[in-house]
């Protein structure tokens, strides 16, 4: 398999749309910022295979790190949810 | 389309009840909608991630004020329906 295009330690936003259909990202977690923790291996995209279709692309899922204060405006802990690579987008750094 | 049952980090649900009384099923019906969804799975009638999708598009009241296993058997019938397993309505008038 190719490289992942994310590697550890990168810095991802996941996308901040509500989509019509079955997905992995829950609210409270769309449009943040977090770290890239490591590769969970690949596996169908639920978002596709959710509406009977058998096209569903294979993707790197990655779990992602997010500090509770990005995702709930309080907290000290972490919540590390595992995110197909479609969900998410390098985050540049002279954005944040 | 906001989904009923994303609710994460969502106030007002009262405390999640996490005792466990190591019961799977409380009633045979539920025994029979879990027999009814792996016999349909494995036949291939639908896959488990439209079955999420059922269950995540039910009428935000009816999901509310269904059981665990009610919620099942609702996706089931609807996943049937719309698969042409079943015509629509073929279940209502049923008694038991």
């Amino acid at each position: 398999m190719a490289e992942d295009r994310f590697p550890p330690g990168t810095r991802v936003r996941t996308f901040h749309h509500d989509p019509p259909h079955h997905t992995r990202l829950p609210r409270y977690a769309r449009g943040k910022r977090g770290v890239v923790v490591e590769p969970e291996g690949p596996a169908e995209l639920a978002d596709v295979s959710a509406q009977g279709r058998a096209d569903a692309p294979v993707e790197q899922i990655y779990a992602v790190r997010f500090a509770a204060r990005d995702l709930w405006g309080e907290g000290d802990h972490h919540v590390v949810l595992d995110l197909w690579e479609s969900y998410l987008e390098e985050d540049p750094a002279d954005e944040r | 389309m906001a989904r009923i049952n994303d609710v994460g980090g969502t106030q007002g649900f009262g405390p999640i009840d996490t005792t466990d009384d190591a019961e799977p099923f409380h009633a045979d019906w539920e025994a029979r909608v879990v027999g009814l969804f792996n016999a349909l799975r494995g036949q291939g009638v639908f896959n488990t991630n439209e079955f999420r999708d059922a269950i995540e598009s039910m009428e935000p009241r009816e999901y509310l004020s269904t059981s665990y296993y009610e919620r099942w058997f609702l996706a089931i019938c609807a996943l049937l329906e719309r698969k042409g397993v079943l015509k629509p309505g073929e279940l209502e008038g049923l008694d038991g």
